[in-house]
């Protein structure tokens, strides 16, 4: 690493190397029998060279010929793709806790019979289709540039997917558990999903209109993705932002609150730094309903003539051939008071989104959203009545985290986002009545 | 190469294990607005070991030389740990041994094509919506993907087959005050560079339809009557059929495997579906499966009865149906899954004209914007719709994103058009990317469809 550096310094002004090594397993339980095993054993490095105000990218996996992983990068300065930023010096990085070395001596078996732990109660209480699976990911990541950074982090994850598949169909009721070092998913969370797998077992057609929905953290993606859309300085750049330049007011209701929380480090995706070198802090997006700020890498931040904030990630890919665009370390919704039990006694007419089928398509940057509900429970007076199927939920963001009921006091951790379900009034609900 | 894998794998001891190497030259051209955003080409490369032994099958993927007798003895373990935890073993279907080199012949190489040239034809495409007042984005970039591989298993089959994709594509972005529109825009191919040649119309009107969505109004939710034209009717066969066609998605889905028994009637007798890899000049095309086995065209609906699956040698055994050759992995960072490789409804005889006539009030609803399955339920959205009165098409509508039965609605398919077309970009997401999923499809005339809108 060390030697690419120098060797850069001796054709670019500025250079940078992330290098990377990743070791994953994926136990995976299908119809509740142990169906395959899947496991990789990645490294790789990428390379930003700045040089006459230009910047140039190359990535190898095998850094067996460094003076072709150079040309790559040079040869990629001829377009002319501007860099309008300097890569950061960061010495002093929070300390966090982001690795546990048990994960690595838990064997194979453990997580095998975890898998089959679970699906056995499942399949036990419900009379669904059973999916476990049970995944480790051990990395390592450096990042080292000519300004004097070399900063480098070790983490362990542990991720458990659990749920009860409704038969006929390939959606069901999931959820998910993550730690850095294995252990067994909590009670509460399979009684949940047997709660409300055997809640839904009548199928309902229920009348269509506005109602109240209840987004759950498995299908907050579809408002997430919009939020993220709307308070990226990509959008912002691109002028598609429809909340850019209205800093200081109110955006949405006063029970919203939105931030980064890098520094979270009780989720193994915390991160003291980000994919570029900068320095991660707790960010406030939304405050009560208040917008505060957006966030920005590297690139976007010299085009804006913003501060960084430490939001550059290889997100969306194969993180070596990844360049670092805007993307959020631990993305959270701040929880509010009510019990799950509490936000359906709520519900006089409405629905239980469990999960979206569609949040990636349809205007993301207009912050519009219409999915296909997969699955969602119907709700009448407090009571779960049934399953609805052929049915669609559509709004616009903008105006939906306008009308919150109430947010749900836990939050759950998927992938990076950490959510609590979130109750919303006057969502539109097409359904075939 | 083939030296080098197969000391790999002889190291295995087991009833059988293949490896994939592959070299993955990517490059890419990017506009950000009339900047360049991202430019260059990069090599990078890997391994792919499976290992199939006392009844259990487990792979790994490697990028390190050195970790390879390590990653051999994982699958090995793990596969022994699968056969151990199973009553009934994993077995595959048998296969022919194969020692193969397929290099396709192109329509104008990309490797051949400088940088300079692929970055001014990026451009020129970019600029074409730059050039109108209400666009305030277009983010058009060139991807070029050439996959060199080395399969090898221990039945000795050894076939070296490369896989080169153009993609030229992107976003379009109008605005009008506070009303934000989009429109996506693709082009490319596997046969070549020549497919993103003169693409000049499509930018042109693609950017038309970008402002005009700005005077459009949003499509009042509720079920319609629909013709799907072929860009969307794609999508459907894709993703409301296609992906329960995989017989690794319904292998482990008791329910949704004894629904879709071979024999049984899903449609009216309009309906044919079919999965053809093998058809020359199109995005989809392969010789060989990441398994080795050669692909072949699979009638999937023939008069609206299943009659076929895609299959891996695994599902294949395990089903005791042929094998199709349609195990695809996307690059050496995965082992293979089944996906569809070229999947379409086959055409009919009837006229847009005819389709319009027979529709009478609906919509008519125009290329894709995304989609996804949960089974028995699909949802995809679509760029634009027309309102159909009386035959014939009147107003654009936006905001387009339609739901369905899949059982209900392919029986619902009431009458299907005469020219089949099929789609140039692909990038289906199951797990892995696969760039070059075709579909396509003619016009087809749908009834009952849940419309969504805002």
């Amino acid at each position: 690493m060390e030697k690419l550096i120098e060797l850069s310094k001796s054709v670019s002004d500025k250079a940078e190397v992330y290098w990377l090594k990743q070791n994953a397993n994926n136990i995976s339980f299908k119809n509740a029998k142990l169906h395959d095993i899947d496991s990789k054993l990645q490294s790789g490095a990428s390379l930003r060279i700045i040089k006459d105000g230009r910047i140039g990218f190359a990535c190898t996996r095998n850094l067996l010929n460094r003076e072709e992983f150079l040309r790559n990068a040079l040869n990629s300065l001829q377009g002319g793709a501007e860099a309008d930023y300097e890569f950061p010096l960061t010495v002093k990085i929070p300390e966090l806790n982001t690795y546990n070395a048990s994960l690595e001596k838990t064997a194979n078996t453990a997580l095998v019979n975890e898998c089959a732990r679970v699906s056995e109660l499942l399949k036990s209480k419900t009379s669904g289709e059973i999916v476990a699976d049970a995944v480790t990911h051990i990395s390592e990541v450096r990042i080292s540039n000519t300004a004097g950074t070399d900063i480098s982090y070790k983490s362990t994850a542990y991720y458990m997917i659990a749920g009860v598949i409704f038969p006929g169909s390939a959606t069901g009721i999931l959820r998910f558990f993550t730690s850095k070092a294995f252990e067994p998913m909590p009670d509460s969370l399979i009684n949940e999903i047997i709660h409300l797998y055997n809640s839904a077992s009548k199928v309902v057609v229920p009348k269509g209109g506005p109602m109240k929905t209840l987004f759950m953290p498995n299908s907050s993606g579809v408002l997430i993705a919009r939020i993220l859309s709307g308070l990226s300085g990509k959008s912002i750049y691109e002028k598609i932002s429809p909340i850019a330049g209205k800093a200081g007011q109110k955006i949405w209701s006063g029970k919203i609150t939105v931030y980064d929380d890098p520094l979270n480090d009780k989720y193994p995706s915390a991160r003291a730094f980000d994919d570029e070198g900068v320095a991660c802090r707790y960010l406030p997006f939304v405050e009560k309903g208040v917008l505060k700020n957006f966030y920005y890498d590297l690139n976007y931040a010299g085009k804006l003539k913003a501060a960084p904030n430490g939001h550059g990630y290889k997100w969306g890919g194969d993180t070596i051939t990844t360049r670092p665009m805007p993307g959020i370390a631990q993305f959270g919704i701040g929880t509010g008071d009510k019990t799950l039990a509490e936000l359906i006694k709520a519900i006089d007419r409405g629905i239980i989104l469990e999960g979206a089928l569609g949040g990636h398509s349809g205007n993301i940057p207009n912050g519009d959203y219409s999915i296909a509900v997969s699955p969602a429970l119907y709700v009448e007076n407090g009571e779960i009545v049934g399953q609805v199927k052929d049915a669609m939920v559509a709004g616009n963001i903008y105006q939906t985290l306008k009308n919150v009921v109430d947010i749900g006091d836990t939050a759950s951790a998927l992938g990076n986002n950490i959510i609590p379900p979130i109750l919303c009034d006057e969502v539109s609900v097409v359904t075939k009545r | 190469m083939f030296d080098t894998l197969r000391k790999i794998i002889n190291g295995a001891k087991a009833d059988y294990a293949d490896i994939r190497y592959e070299i993955k030259k990517d490059t890419i051209v990017a506009f950000n607005g009339r900047e360049l955003s991202q430019i260059g080409s990069n090599s990078t490369d890997g391994y792919v070991v499976r290992v199939l032994d006392k009844g259990g099958l487990a792979s790994v993927a490697f990028t390190q030389l050195t970790d390879a007798s390590k990653s051999v003895r994982f699958a090995a373990e793990n596969a022994h740990l699968i056969g151990k935890a199973r009553k009934e073993p994993v077995r595959f279907a048998p296969t022919e041994v194969i020692k193969d080199a397929f290099i396709p012949e192109l329509k104008e190489d990309p490797r051949k094509v400088t940088m300079a040239e692929k970055l001014e034809l990026t451009r020129k495409y970019n600029n074409i919506p730059l050039k109108y007042d209400k666009i305030v984005m277009a983010n058009i970039s060139y991807r070029e993907i050439c996959r060199e591989k080395y399969f090898l298993n221990s039945e000795g089959t050894e076939i070296r087959e490369d896989l080169i994709t153009v993609q030229l594509s992107g976003l379009i972005t109008s605005r009008d005050g506070n009303l934000i529109q989009n429109i996506r825009v693709g082009a490319g191919g596997s046969d070549g560079f020549s497919s993103i040649r003169n693409q000049e119309k499509l930018f042109e009107e693609n950017t038309a339809v970008a402002i005009d969505l700005l005077k459009s109004s949003p499509v009042k939710g509720g079920m319609y009557n629909c013709i799907l034209n072929p860009g969307i009717t794609g999508v459907f066969a894709h993703e409301a059929f296609g992906h329960f066609s995989e017989a690794d998605i319904i292998e482990t889905l008791p329910a949704m495997r004894e629904k879709m028994k071979i024999g049984g009637n899903f449609g009216s007798d309009v309906l044919n579906i079919a999965d053809d890899a093998p058809m020359p000049g199109q995005l989809g095309f392969y010789k060989y499966d990441d398994e080795g086995v050669k692909v072949r065209r699979v009638q999937l609906i023939k008069n609206g009865v299943l009659t076929g699956r895609l299959h891996s040698r695994r599902t294949a055994a395990e089903f005791n149906e042929p094998l199709s050759g349609h195990s695809i992995a996307e690059d050496y960072n995965y082992a293979p899954i089944i996906r569809m490789g070229n999947i379409f409804i086959e055409p009919g005889s009837h006229s847009l004209e005819a389709l319009l006539g027979m529709l009478g009030d609906g919509l008519y609803v125009v290329d894709a914007k995304g989609g996804s399955t949960s089974g028995e339920n699909f949802s995809f959205g679509a760029l634009y719709a027309y309102l159909v009165k009386n035959g014939k098409k009147t107003e654009m509508v936006r905001d387009i994103n339609i739901s369905g039965n899949l059982y209900q609605t392919l029986k619902d398919i009431k009458a299907v058009g005469n020219e089949l077309v099929l789609r140039k970009t692909g990038g289906c997401g199951k797990g892995q990317l696969n760039l070059r999923s075709s579909l396509g499809g003619p016009n087809i005339l749908v009834n009952n469809l849940v419309v969504g809108g805002i």
